[in-house]
């Protein structure tokens, strides 16, 4: 910790004298400072956004950095780092015009220029998830002036305006990061940024603290003066801490589904299910096409109907969680729910095995684990025991984090689950799995079954580039249609994220991207 | 033989591990007839307390599989890995030990540097990166307990050749020109038996212990129904459900438990001079 | 001048343990599949291969693996142990700021379990020893063996659900209290409260082992001439016992004391993974599921590096107690 102090030393200062000079801002209505306490599961392993994208990662990275736009529960943008933006009629020219008096956390003036820097140099190069895009859409991105900045397009695409939020398009100060090597470079043990906390310290292994940016550009925010994530690897362990007050928020994924049901009913204890309308999580079961069993439709199907998503949801995850009817969250825009029904029918699926004329016992399978935890062992455990009763041998293969990616991504599986964030546009988190393009090895989260359907394709294309939201919905619409019919994936069931609160913390869930917006309005009654 | 079996049946402790030792090994065995659906299959209402139902006395689990199929089946896996695992333990202990111990000299201390490095890196964290390495299944879990556990073995076979190798009857079947490895497996090998065998025994409890460790750890073979995956699966639900956890729990505490009371019988009555030593 | 050579022998040799361990696990992780750049790609959602291969050129994994392997070996002499691919960090700054947590936690147990130990074993012994005390000794033995055939993560999770959960006295993870701004003595007090349950379960398997040794060689001696001699002289029980019998009993304690602390390194790994003990148990576990190469090789020549040492001064503390054997250790 020692190569943090003299720099953490100075940042203080700085601070103070600036608060000083700002003087205080008028009363509020809430109250004021306190330190909130959660957690951050597992560890994150750096705190710069672009570099890394990992949930934790971004839990507390969102409270350090800040994107050009916010979005409200419905997904529409909000003032962020930009207080205004227009888009041009084409769909080819967006212009924002940014705040006044925003500065980095090590007192620079942010201007323009650090927007340029981070989309076109900085993100285009590190951000596994936005870089694709900018490479294949972004024609340019320059600034005029001081306060605002141009993005031209080379075809329309239709979420773009999506992509300003924190998590995809971050903004990192070009003074720190202009002209040197972005993953190595020194400053990222101690990320800066301009959002409404700052980094303190992080003993690791135990906690991260971050604390009260005093020159925050929004007047008298934040309310809090620190907020610590704690890390605790255990879950029962972290169910504990919550459970005896120690921790205040907690959000659903840190613990077991089954601690969410008794948690929730603690006294004094809040429950939401808010704020994850941006990732709609969707957990579906992908199984390699490539070959049989799993290249034949019927046999898809037949799976499809023989698992009971009620049991699963109910049984396996307690609760958490609704069944899913397609590719498409029923919180995400242009979902539709009228698409071929899978009820749970065990009969109806051996009767496709029969039509399908493959011999499954020629065909045994393996269900690689997903192995994020115990629910998901258990989900592989209830699936093996289905499909051993429509004629499937079966067996399930254990695996850890390196393992499966490793599998996954070079298509060396039968079949696995996976939950996928869909990022609050088909073209940014659906059509990746399903489009004949992204059969790529390498990563596994690209189209790994190998599902090619020249219809499909053809209809995301069209989607992505449409600027009509009419004609976007008729496309989406038959795209899901085509999807549920082939069994392209099984699509089980929509994560529900849950947070959990103490009742004395306030405005903790202002958007749809949840506990990953930047706290700045949270507060705490009776705080000290 | 008399002799040792009334020195053995002496040991009212061995003789009660004994006892409890072959009521696992029954359960084990006839698993299949005791419960002749698969341990894995949901038979019933999830979380049915042990001891409440009469179909199922040991409860049913979150999936609601029952327990009782659970830790009979969990006998079987017990017992085959932590057999298996010793017996190819002792064999590579034996090998190296005794072929150290017979030539002596460079052999011998080559061999011994080999024994020391498996013994530098602590078992149980080798024993989960070897796991881990060759992806958890019944295969790499035996190979992974025997390369962690064969050392006290060649340590143990080295000593007694040393000394044994002075005697006289050895002596002499060296003079009338007796192959080494008849020399080995024919005359020192069945001299140093009883050692083995108790340490031995010793080691198949502490492979049931790794075994459930490693299956707590999420490394265990995920289509067999382990006590240890037990203890693991019902963890997180140890307070709605104390039993779950504790049942396979005792499974394993009363089966290591006895083993480790007929190797002290075993013990005892090998080393009627010895008894006194205790332990190894 | 034979003690300086046995000295230097026997440094020589404990380098060549570490050194063919670091070795062999360099090999060995590489077997295992994925890598660490495959892992932080599929954890990020990127579907980008030309992004996996930027993380792997980054972070020198194109290289031929023997030339991965005479860096890392050069890097380590110099004190440069490479950086976490993952976390971006030196893996020794990682490490120096783990292994307190886990050092402390092996010697509290090491201490929990050696001092009760022997001094149940002793009881025990001596109350076999004395009519109408064998009731002692029955029970010391019976609850050894208990303890001796535990699971130690069972016995750690029913230490929470009796302890932390049920009764909450004690807290049942982490070091420290989250959010406090403990200094000194509140916070030494802190985290003895948070060491108590890591350290019993850690610590009574090896408690159980000392029992059955101390008592084991406490009575071996107690049969032998020269104590009986003393006794019947009519010397006090408790001055036999200290002047005669512990000095000799404490051989076999010392030489599984060595083994102990080697194999605690190890143990560690369940006890901190139960109760989110921030040490390198952990660190090594997640490095190991993260395919972080460097980390991973970092924590054994750690761990190995600590086994050494331990036998080193078991060897030195055996020759002082038992002034037959020289400093080289050999049996």
């Amino acid at each position: 910790m020692k190569i943090f102090q003299t720099r953490r030393g100075a940042l203080r200062l700085t601070a103070a004298a600036l608060a000083i000079s700002l003087g205080a801002t008028g009363a509020m209505a809430q109250t004021k400072g306190g330190t909130l306490n959660t957690i951050v599961q597992p560890e994150p392993p750096l705190l710069v956004l672009g570099l890394n994208q990992q949930s934790p990662t971004q839990y507390v990275a969102s409270k350090i950095y800040e994107g050009l736009l916010t979005y409200d529960p419905d997904l529409a943008p909000q003032p962020g780092l930009a207080k205004s933006w227009e888009t041009s009629e084409d769909g080819l020219t967006y212009t924002f015009t940014l705040q006044d008096g925003v500065t980095w956390h090590d007192g620079e003036k942010f201007s323009s220029a650090d927007v340029v820097f981070s989309v076109d140099k900085y993100l285009r190069q590190v951000h596994p998830r936005v870089r694709p895009i900018l490479n294949t859409y972004l024609e340019s991105v320059t600034a005029p002036d001081d306060q605002t900045v141009v993005f031209k397009l080379k075809s329309p695409f239709a979420p773009f305006i999506q992509l300003f939020g924190t998590d995809n398009m971050t903004i990192v100060p070009a003074h720190i990061y202009e002209g040197t090597e972005f993953a190595t470079n020194p400053q990222n043990q101690h990320p800066i940024g301009t959002g409404p906390f700052m980094f303190e310290s992080w003993e690791r292994g135990s906690a991260i603290t971050l604390v009260k940016n005093p020159n925050y550009w929004k007047d008298g925010l934040p309310y809090l003066d620190k907020i610590v994530f704690s890390i605790i690897p255990d879950s029962a362990s972290r169910a504990v801490a919550f459970e005896q007050g120690q921790i205040d928020v907690l959000r659903g994924t840190d613990v077991d589904p089954v601690d969410v049901s008794r948690l929730e009913n603690l006294d004094g204890v809040e429950e939401t299910t808010k704020g994850t309308e941006m990732y709609s999580t969707i957990t579906s079961m992908i199984m390699n096409e490539r070959e049989l069993p799993f290249s034949n439709k019927q046999v898809r199907q037949a799976i499809s109907y023989a698992l009971d998503r009620d049991f699963m949801v109910q049984t396996i995850f307690f609760g958490i969680g609704k069944p899913a009817t397609g590719p498409i969250s029923s919180t995400l825009p242009f979902y539709d729910g009228d698409v071929p029904k899978y009820d749970y029918d065990l009969d109806k699926a051996r009767e496709l095995i029969k039509e399908s004329g493959v011999d499954l016992s020629a065909h045994p399978v393996k269900i690689l684990d997903y192995p994020y935890g115990s629910t998901w062992a258990r989900l592989a455990e209830y699936v093996s025991q289905q499909l051993k009763q429509i004629g499937f041998t079966v067996d399930i293969e254990a695996t850890d984090a390196g393992g499966w990616a490793q599998r996954v991504g070079n298509f060396d599986f039968d079949t696995t689950f996976h939950f996928s964030d869909q990022f609050g546009d088909p073209a940014i988190g659906v059509s990746r799995l399903f489009v004949t393009s992204n059969i790529v090895k390498g990563s596994p989260f690209a189209n790994n079954a190998g599902y090619s359907n020249p219809e499909v394709d053809e209809i995301f294309a069209k989607a992505a580039s449409s600027t009509s939201r009419e004609d976007r919905q008729e496309l989406y619409t038959e795209a899901q249609k085509i999807l549920v019919d082939d069994a392209a994936n099984i699509y089980l069931f929509e994560n529900q994220n849950v947070t959990l609160y103490k009742d004395s913390v306030h405005n903790l869930i202002t958007s749809g991207v949840g506990t990953n917006s930047n706290f700045e309005t949270v507060y705490i009654d009776d705080a000290k | 033989m008399s002799a040792f079996l009334r020195r053995f049946l002496r040991n009212r402790g061995a003789v009660a591990g004994f006892g409890i030792l072959m009521l696992v090994v029954v359960v084990a065995i006839f698993a299949p007839l005791l419960y002749p659906t698969s341990p894995w299959m949901m038979v019933g209402r999830p979380l049915l307390v042990p001891f409440s139902d009469g179909q199922f006395p040991f409860g049913t689990d979150m999936l609601g599989r029952d327990i009782g199929a659970g830790l009979a089946y969990g006998a079987r896996v017990s017992i085959l890995i932590s057999l298996t695992s010793t017996v190819v333990a002792v064999v590579i202990g034996v090998g190296i030990g005794a072929v150290a111990g017979y030539y002596g000299g460079v052999v011998d201390d080559f061999l011994m540097r080999v024994t020391e490095i498996f013994q530098t890196v602590p078992q149980l964290a080798m024993a989960v990166v070897l796991v881990a390495i060759f992806t958890p299944n019944i295969y790499s879990i035996v190979i992974a307990i025997s390369i962690v556990s064969w050392p006290p073995v060649a340590r143990l076979v080295r000593g007694e050749f040393l000394s044994l190798r002075e005697r006289e009857f050895i002596q002499a079947a060296t003079v009338i020109g007796l192959k080494p490895l008849r020399i080995i497996f024919g005359q020192i090998l069945p001299n140093a038996m009883s050692p083995i065998i108790v340490t031995a025994s010793l080691m198949v409890a502490t492979a049931i212990l790794t075994e459930s460790a490693l299956s707590f750890l999420g490394l265990g073979d995920r289509n067999m129904m382990s006590w240890g995956f037990m203890i693991g699966a019902a963890r997180t639900m140890l307070r709605e459900a104390p039993l779950m956890s504790i049942l396979p729990g005792c499974a394993i505490l009363l089966t290591v438990l006895s083993i480790n009371l007929i190797g002290e019988g075993l013990n005892d009555a090998l080393n009627p001079q010895l008894r006194k030593k205790g332990g190894h | 001048m034979t003690f300086l050579r046995h000295a230097v022998l026997r440094l020589i040799k404990a380098l060549t343990v570490i050194l063919s361990v670091v070795i062999a696990n360099f090999f060995l992780i590489r077997l295992a599949p994925g890598d660490p750049a495959a892992i932080m790609a599929g954890e990020a959602g990127a579907s980008d291969p030309e992004y996996v291969d930027r993380l792997r050129e980054q972070f020198g994994l194109n290289e031929p693996l023997l030339t991965q392997l005479w860096l890392y070996l050069k890097g380590v002499v110099q004190f440069d142990w490479g950086y976490s691919y993952r976390m971006q960090v030196d893996v020794l700054h990682l490490i120096a700021e783990r292994i307190p947590a886990t050092l402390l936690l092996m010697g509290a147990a090491f201490i929990f379990s050696i001092l009760l130990g022997i001094l149940f074993g002793v009881l025990a012994a001596s109350a076999r020893h004395r009519p109408g005390r064998g009731w002692l000794d029955s029970v010391i033995v019976g609850i050894s063996l208990l303890l001796y055939a535990t699971p130690l993560f069972w016995l750690s999770l029913l230490a929470i659900l009796l302890f932390s959960v049920q009764l909450g006295w004690l807290p049942a993870y982490g070091m420290e209290t989250p959010g406090t701004d403990y200094a000194g003595l509140e916070r030494a007090k802190d985290i003895a409260l948070h060491l108590v349950l890591p350290t019993i379960s850690l610590g009574s398997f090896y408690m159980a082992m000392y029992v059955r040794l101390a008592r084991a060689s406490v009575l071996e001696v107690i049969g032998m001439d020269y104590i009986k001699t003393a006794r019947a002289k009519g010397v006090p029980w408790a001055r036999v016992l200290r002047r005669h019998v512990l000095r000799n009993a404490m051989l076999p304690v010392i030489t599984f004391s060595g083994i102990q602390l080697g194999q605690m390194a190890g143990g560690a790994v369940l006890t901190e993974t139960v109760f989110g003990w921030p040490g390198i148990g952990r660190l090594m576990f997640d490095a190991l599921l993260q395919r972080d190469y460097m980390l991973l090789l970092g924590v054994f020549l750690v761990t190995s590096t600590m086994v050494v040492v331990f036998n080193i001064l078991t060897d030195i503390i055996y020759s002082f107690v038992d002034p037959r054997i020289g400093a080289g250790g050999q049996k």
